[in-house]
């Protein structure tokens, strides 16, 4: 993290009102916090004004997930009730520009790129069923650990399991076992803004394909839930190894030995970048 | 050759160029910032000691490449992949002819794919037929995120793809090499799409769909795919400088990898100059499982694995008989040069005299 963050300003309560609401903004493609990977380069307060500026780890990481990013950090902060006026700023980014203008003018990601092909919904859509698919693994884990047999697993529906505090209850044909709570809770948290598993009987645990998993292919499943978590941890190590190359290993104030790419006019810039330009972003490391 | 536990490897790095980013070949922006972003990427993964600087890194030729992969021997033969970009470089960045003047330097030790857009229609497949005769080419490396004018990009599952396949099929360019990136400028329906890659793996089962980078950042839907399709494998270019400083997460991807493809379609490459093989190659060898990563993937990066990922399945693939070639090495023009012919005149050698 910078340490040249202005405390022009600042009312420290505030502003950590504000970093536990930005804390809430996920990165889209590794579902961790952005102020957790260390995205925010300042927060500046003003009265009822707020001032947010971040920074991702390569200029080139996708627009779509810039977007998010910046309109999930512009709600979150305008939900905090003395909040009147925000003000989200995305540095250093091919489309920094377009997008802090679009997200603070409330404009919609079309009418900020009128040329894009697709959309944002579909974007997160997508993104959100991946972080259903990696956080089931632990979930149908703890439940095997605690000695529940695959073919009960997979006939689980959603209203046979009940979060209670630490303890998370399966009602397995009349037995109540008990499991620890957090991959239980999480994985439901998922699966809700995946939009699936919606109904009290809905089927709880599904393939990638969102469809029921047949008993002997539950391991499978799990399998390809591990490998969905091993992708989003290579783009982690990815997009950590660019942060470190253009901000240096201390973050941004190391970037004195990196070259100026703010002299290049990004926004003009409409071909493809075909190598591995990348969408990754920071992640945990080793 | 690379030498492990006693035991010799012969390595055939399936993933390099010959590009040339200096100023005056820049025509577009995005040229400027196409480098630069190479550049990120490998300051990133390159141990400080080996990073080139940026002018080095624009424009390197055609001696300091020879240099770099042969050297040493670190790598023995190499497979050029081509990237245009002629909307970005007067001369292209990286094309098919560029390559070729090294490439026919020493053809013994180079693989020389060509490239292909659909897009191009008509007179992309006479081009096609021109580098097939031209330069006999046994594959082509395409870009399907690559954007040309009104179009953001095409599928290797299009019609008009399929006939561009069709006419590899006829004309017997068999490693169909897949660079599946995401587009960078908004936005892209398939920012997580390497499924074109499906079915026009099943349609034409005769064809080796080679998919760089492994799919990342979509490595679990690449997986998948290549589970059910016996004909895709995966290019480690990317993965493999992961090998740098994230030890751990390489070895996750690895165990992925041979977990669901297995060891016959997992194929080593530098993306030189990217990185460079000088280095990454020992390094890539170095690398370890973690008990725990054994554990779970029931694999091993033992000497005979690492035999098939660092030569044996790129030979498979171009139909090079690496025992021909280390009798050829021990006195073809780079073993001369770097005074190799002693490195390759080995156990293997004895059978031929």
């Amino acid at each position: 993290m910078s340490g040249s963050r202005s405390d022009a300003g600042g009312d420290p309560t505030g502003r950590a009102a504000v970093r536990d609401r930005l804390d809430r903004v996920e990165d889209p493609e590794l579902a961790r916090s952005i102020v957790d990977l260390d995205y925010i380069d300042s927060i500046d307060i003003d009265g009822g004004r707020v001032e947010v500026r971040f920074t991702l780890p390569t200029a080139w990481c996708s627009p779509a997930f810039a977007w998010m990013m910046a309109t999930d950090a512009r709600d979150e902060v305008e939900a905090l009730d003395w909040v009147r006026e925000s003000r989200i700023e995305l540095c250093d980014h091919m489309h920094g520009e377009e997008i802090t203008t679009g997200v603070n003018a409330g404009d919609s990601f079309g009418e900020t790129f009128p040329d894009a092909d697709g959309d944002v919904a579909a974007v997160r859509a997508a993104i959100a069923d991946k972080a259903r698919v990696s956080r089931q693994r632990e979930a149908v884990q703890a439940l095997l650990d605690a000695g529940v047999d695959p073919e009960q697993i997979v006939s689980l529906v959603r209203a046979d399991l009940t979060v209670a505090g630490d303890e998370a209850h399966v009602d397995v044909g009349g037995l109540s076992v008990v499991v620890d709570a957090a991959p239980v809770a999480d994985y439901l948290d998922r699966v809700e803004t995946s939009g699936h598993v919606t109904e009290s009987d809905d089927t709880l645990f599904l393939t990638p394909e969102a469809e029921p998993i047949p008993a002997d292919e539950l391991d499978v499943v799990q399998k390809r839930s591990r490998l969905a978590t091993v992708n989003m941890g290579g783009q982690g190590a990815v997009c950590d190894a660019l942060h470190r190359a253009r901000h240096g290993p201390e973050g941004l104030s190391g970037s004195e030995s990196t070259p100026d790419r703010s002299t290049v006019d990004r926004s003009a810039y409409d071909g493809d970048v075909g190598e591995f330009t990348s969408t990754w972003t920071l992640g945990d490391d080793d | 050759m690379y030498e492990k536990d006693g035991e010799e490897i012969f390595v055939i790095d399936g993933h390099v160029h010959l590009w040339d980013a200096r100023k005056e070949n820049i025509i577009h922006e995005g040229g400027e910032q196409f480098l630069q972003c190479f550049y990120d990427y490998h300051t990133g993964f390159t141990p400080e000691e080996e990073q080139w600087d940026i002018d080095t890194y624009r424009h390197y030729g055609a001696d300091k490449m020879t240099q770099d992969l042969f050297g040493n021997a670190a790598a023995d033969m190499a497979v050029f992949q081509p990237t245009y970009l002629d909307d970005f470089y007067d001369e292209g960045f990286n094309t098919t002819e560029q390559n070729a003047e090294l490439a026919e330097e020493y053809p013994e030790r180079f693989v020389l794919n060509g490239s292909f857009d659909p897009r191009d229609g008509e007179e992309g497949l006479r081009y096609l037929e021109h580098l097939k005769e031209e330069y006999d080419i046994p594959g082509v490396k395409l870009y399907t995120a690559e954007w040309r004018g009104e179009s953001k990009g095409w599928r290797l599952d299009s019609d008009d793809a399929f006939e561009f396949l069709e006419k590899c099929s006829d004309l017997g360019i068999e490693n169909i090499n897949a660079h599946k990136g995401p587009t960078i400028r908004p936005l892209n329906r398939d920012a997580f799409d390497v499924k074109d890659i499906d079915d026009a793996a099943s349609s034409f089962p005769e064809l080796n769909f080679i998919v760089n980078h492994v799919g990342l950042p979509r490595l679990d839907d690449f997986c998948w795919i290549a589970a059910q399709e016996p004909n895709v494998y995966g290019g480690l270019a990317v993965a493999s400088a992961m090998s740098t400083h994230r030890q751990r997460k390489f070895g996750e991807i690895m165990g992925e990898l041979l977990f669901w493809l297995g060891e016959d379609r997992v194929l080593f490459g530098s993306d030189y100059a990217l990185w460079n093989p000088d280095w990454l190659v020992d390094q890539v060898m170095n690398a370890e499982l973690t008990d725990e990563q054994r554990d779970e993937y029931g694999v091993e990066l033992d000497v005979e694995t690492m035999k098939k990922i660092m030569g044996e399945n790129v030979a498979g693939l171009y139909d090079i008989d690496i025992e021909e070639k280390k009798r050829q090495f021990r006195d073809d023009d780079i073993s001369e040069k770097f005074d190799l012919g002693a490195h390759y005149g080995g156990d293997a050698g004895a059978a031929a005299d």
